[in-house]
C-alpha cells in the first residue's frame, strides 16, 4: 500500500467533502434545518462548472450549451448557481421544521438528478460530461495531486473560518438563540425565517465551490457521481464527528474518507482476491461504523481541538 | 482530572483495539488468496497491468468473465518466458459500475502499483477515464465498452478490443427485419451504452417499414416496470427490443410475462449471460427469446484454440467478451515487447504496429519470437484480426444466440464485412 497516495486521496477528496459538511454543519446544527438533499447544490455546482467550461457539442454530443469559458469563470459561476438553486428550493421550503424540510429537501434533490438524468440536453444524460477543464497542473517539478490538495484544503479552511466568524458574532448568537428558543428570539425582534433563509443560502455558496473543485479534480459530471448516497455520506461524517463544532465536521469527513480508501487500498493480483475483497468490504465498513459509533472517537478529537 | 483522563485513554485503547479487530479480520480473510502472489511479486521483475472490472452490480457477471479471460491471458504469457519488463503482475479491483470508484481505482492503480495500463473497465468508467490515461500517460483498454463517445474521445492512449455501439445496433436492427415481424417494441435503459445501438436499431427498424409500438427508456433501479409496461403490452407487439441490465432486465421479462406477453424478446449483450435462464426461469424464455452481442468468428482456429484453453482452465464455455479480454491482454504485452519500454507511453507507441502491418502471429509466444529476429508483427487474435481505426476500436462481428434448452445457443453470425460502419 503507498501510503502518501492514501494520504493525498483522504486530504484532497475530505477537504471537498469538509466543505459539504461544514455546510450542513452551519445548516442543521446551528440553523435547525435538517437538508437531505444537499447533494443537489454540489452537483449544481459541478454542473454549472462543467457547462461553463466545455466546449460548443459537436459530432455525437447530445448537451446544447458549451460555453467554453475560463475555468474561473465556471468556479464563480458554480457557486452563484448552488446559491440560484437554494433560493429556488429554500424560498418555499423553509417554512416546514424538522422531518417535513428533510423529504422536501430530499425530493428537491431527487428530482435534479432525475432531470440531469434524463434530459440529454443539459449534461448528456446518463454519460455525463467528460474531460472537464483541469486548471490545476504541474507546478516545475511540483506534481499537480499535491497541488490540488492544497488548493482543497485551502478552500476547506476559507469555509470553516467564514462560518466561525460568522457564528462567533452577534449574527451566530442570533442564529443560536433562534434554534433554541424560536418563540422567545422572535419577541426580542429576530425573524427566524429570515434568517434561515440566509444561513440557507449562504452555507449553499462553498458547496457549488466544493462542486466545481469536484468536477475539476474527477474531470468527469455525470448524475451517477451526485446521486443520494453523497447527501447520506455527509450526513455521517456529521454524526460521526459529532455536530456542532466545525473540527467535527472536518473530523468526521476525514475519518470517514480514510475509512474507506484504506479499506479499498489493498493490491489484490487475483479475481478470487479481488471478489472476496468487494463482497467483505460492506462488512468491514459496517463494522467499523458500528465501533465509531460506539466510542465516537472524532468527535472527542474535535473537542480537543476546540478547546484549543 | 488524571481518573478521567485514565478513563478517557482506555475508552480510546478499546476503540483502536476494536478497530484493529476488524482490519485483522479483513486481511485473514484475504490472506490466504494474497499471501503466494505478493511473495513471487517481491522474487522477480514484473510489470504491473491494472484490472478494474465491474465485479458487483449490474455488469458483475460480465466484469468476472473479463477478469478469469485476462488471467487465462497472463498465465500463458508468463508461461512464456513474460514480456522484456518481467513477467506480468495483475492488480485487480472492482468498479461497482461506478465512475467515481473506477477514477479513484484506476488512480491508486497507476500510482501506487505503478501499472503501465489499466484494463476491462466497462462503458461509464472507460469515458471518466480518458483524461486520466491521457494525464499519466497510461493506456486504458477495454473489451467491452462499446460507447460511441468514445468514437470521439479514443484514439491515444485509449482503445478498446470491440467495436463501437453502432454496430450492435445494426446487427439487432438487421435480425428484427429478418425475423419479419410486424409489430416491434422497444425497452430501452437509460444507459449510454444501451441508448445509443437503440437508436440505430431503431432506424433500420422503421426504414424496413414494420411499426413501432413503443420506443420506451426506462431507469435502471426501479423495484417495478409496470408503468413502462402498460402501452408497450396494450400494443401486443410481435416482438420486444430490451436493451436492459442483468438486474433490471429480469425484472422487466418477469413482469412482462405475468402480465400476458407471448411474443418474442431480442435482449442485447448485457442479457447474454447463462444466469439470465436462473433468475428469468427457463421456461418463459425459451424457444422465443434472442440475444445479440458482438462476438468473434467461431469458425477461426485461434478462436477455437481459445475455446480449448478456456474449458481446460475453467471447465465451461468462454462468455461473452472473453476472447476480446484475452487479446486485449495479449496486445498489451506483445507492445511491451515491441517498444521495449516498461510504461504507458511505450505501449501506446507500439500497440497500433503489433496489430497491424506485419507477419500474422496468433500468440504471444510466436510474436515475442518473431519481433526477437527484428521482423513486425500483425497479432491476429481468439477475437478476429485486431486493426485499430482512428478511435482506438476495432471493427467487429456480431452474433445472435437463441434461449434453448435453458442455454444459448449459436443461431446466426454477422461477420465485421456485412457492416458499413
Amino acid at each position: 500500500m503507498n501510503w502518501l497516495q492514501v494520504i493525498l486521496t483522504v486530504v484532497t477528496i475530505g477537504s471537498i467533502f469538509s466543505v459539504v459538511t461544514l455546510a450542513l454543519n452551519l445548516q442543521y446544527a446551528r440553523g435547525g434545518m435538517i437538508n437531505f438533499g444537499v447533494v443537489a447544490y454540489f452537483a449544481a455546482g459541478a454542473y454549472i462548472y462543467a457547462i461553463f467550461t466545455h466546449p460548443a457539442p459537436e459530432g455525437l454530443d447530445q448537451y446544447i450549451i458549451g460555453l467554453d469559458w475560463p475555468w474561473w469563470a465556471g468556479f464563480i459561476a458554480a457557486g452563484i448557481a448552488s446559491l440560484l438553486f437554494a433560493v429556488l428550493t429554500g424560498w418555499p421550503t423553509l417554512r416546514l421544521r424538522g422531518e417535513y424540510l428533510a423529504v422536501t429537501t430530499f425530493a428537491f434533490a431527487e428530482v435534479l438528478y432525475s432531470f440531469l438524468l434524463n434530459e440529454r440536453r443539459i449534461g448528456n444524460g446518463a454519460v455525463g460530461l467528460s474531460n472537464i477543464e483541469r486548471p490545476i497542473r504541474d507546478w516545475g517539478t511540483i506534481d499537480e495531486k499535491y497541488i490540488f490538495a492544497i488548493v482543497a484544503v485551502a478552500l476547506m479552511f476559507l469555509t470553516a473560518w467564514i462560518f466561525r466568524k460568522l457564528l462567533n458574532s452577534p449574527y451566530g448568537r442570533a442564529l443560536d438563540a433562534i434554534r433554541d428558543d424560536e418563540g422567545a428570539a422572535q419577541a426580542i425582534g429576530k425573524s427566524a425565517k429570515r434568517m434561515r433563509l440566509q444561513v440557507f443560502l449562504l452555507s449553499a455558496i462553498p458547496i457549488g465551490f466544493a462542486g466545481a473543485l469536484y468536477a475539476m479534480y474527477m474531470t468527469l459530471v455525470s448524475p451517477r457521481l451526485f446521486t443520494a448516497e453523497v447527501s447520506f455520506i455527509v450526513w455521517i461524517a456529521l454524526v460521526l464527528g459529532g455536530e456542532r463544532t466545525i473540527w467535527g465536521a472536518m473530523a468526521g469527513t476525514f475519518g470517514l474518507i480514510l475509512l474507506e480508501e484504506v479499506i479499498t487500498s489493498l493490491p489484490f493480483e487475483s479475481v478470487s482476491a479481488a471478489q472476496n475483497a468487494a463482497a467483505m468490504n460492506h462488512v468491514v465498513t459496517g463494522l467499523l461504523f458500528i465501533a465509531v459509533l460506539r466510542w465516537q472517537p472524532f468527535e472527542w478529537i474535535s473537542k480537543k481541538l476546540e478547546k484549543k | 482530572m488524571t481518573i478521567a483522563l485514565k478513563a478517557e485513554t482506555k475508552k480510546y485503547q478499546r476503540f483502536f483495539k476494536t478497530m484493529g479487530f476488524c482490519l485483522g479480520i479483513f486481511a485473514m480473510t484475504l490472506v490466504s488468496t494474497m499471501i503466494l502472489p505478493m511473495r513471487s511479486a517481491h522474487a522477480e521483475k514484473q510489470v504491473t497491468v491494472g484490472v478494474l472490472v465491474p465485479l458487483t452490480g449490474e455488469l458483475g457477471e460480465f466484469g468476472t468473465v473479463v477478469a478469469r479471460s485476462i488471467e487465462l491471458g497472463v498465465k500463458q504469457i508468463n508461461t512464456a518466458g513474460g514480456t522484456t519488463c518481467g513477467k506480468i503482475r495483475l492488480v485487480t479491483r472492482d468498479t461497482h459500475g461506478n465512475p467515481e470508484r473506477g477514477i479513484r481505482e484506476a488512480t491508486k492503480m497507476i500510482e501506487s502499483e505503478g501499472a503501465v495500463a489499466v484494463i476491462g473497465p466497462e462503458s461509464g468508467v472507460m469515458v471518466a477515464l480518458v483524461d486520466l490515461a491521457k494525464r499519466k500517460k497510461t493506456v486504458i483498454m477495454s473489451p467491452y465498452a462499446g460507447t460511441i463517445t468514445l468514437n470521439k474521445l479514443g484514439g491515444d492512449f485509449v482503445y478498446r478490443t470491440v467495436s463501437s455501439d453502432l454496430g450492435d445496433g445494426d446487427a439487432s436492427g438487421m435480425w428484427l427485419t429478418e425475423k419479419g415481424y410486424k409489430k416491434v417494441a422497444f425497452l430501452v435503459q437509460n444507459e449510454e451504452s444501451t441508448i445509443s445501438p437503440a437508436q440505430v436499431a431503431k432506424k433500420i427498424v422503421e426504414k424496413s417499414g414494420m411499426k413501432l409500438t413503443d420506443f420506451v427508456i426506462f431507469n435502471p433501479g426501479q423495484p417495478s416496470y409496470q408503468a413502462e409496461l402498460i402501452s408497450v403490452l396494450a400494443h401486443n407487439p410481435d416482438a420486444i427490443y430490451l436493451a436492459g441490465g442483468q438486474q433490471s432486465g429480469v425484472t422487466v421479462i418477469k413482469e412482462a410475462t405475468s402480465g400476458g406477453f407471448a411474443g418474442e424478446w431480442l435482449f442485447t449483450a448485457d442479457l447474454a449471460v447463462p444466469e439470465v435462464f436462473d433468475n428469468v426461469g427457463a421456461e418463459h424464455i425459451n424457444g422465443r427469446a434472442y440475444v445479440e452481442f458482438a462476438d468473434a468468428d467461431r469458425s477461426l482456429p485461434e478462436f477455437k484454440a481459445f475455446e480449448k484453453l478456456y474449458r481446460e482452465e475453467e471447465g465451461k464455455e468462454p462468455g461473452p467478451f472473453a476472447s476480446n479480454s484475452f487479446d486485449m491482454i495479449n496486445l498489451v504485452a506483445l507492445a511491451i515487447e515491441a517498444s521495449g519500454q516498461c510504461s504507458g507511453s511505450g505501449i501506446n507507441s507500439a500497440i497500433r504496429d503489433v496489430a497491424d502491418g506485419g507477419s500474422v502471429v496468433t500468440t504471444f509466444a510466436e510474436g515475442k519470437a518473431a519481433l526477437a529476429k527484428g521482423m513486425n508483427i500483425n497479432f491476429e487474435g481468439a477475437s478476429g484480426p485486431l486493426k485499430f481505426d482512428k478511435s482506438g476500436g476495432v471493427s467487429g462481428a456480431y452474433s445472435i444466440q437463441a434461449a434453448k434448452n435453458g442455454k444459448w445457443a449459436n443461431e446466426k453470425f454477422y461477420p465485421a464485412s456485412v457492416f458499413k460502419n
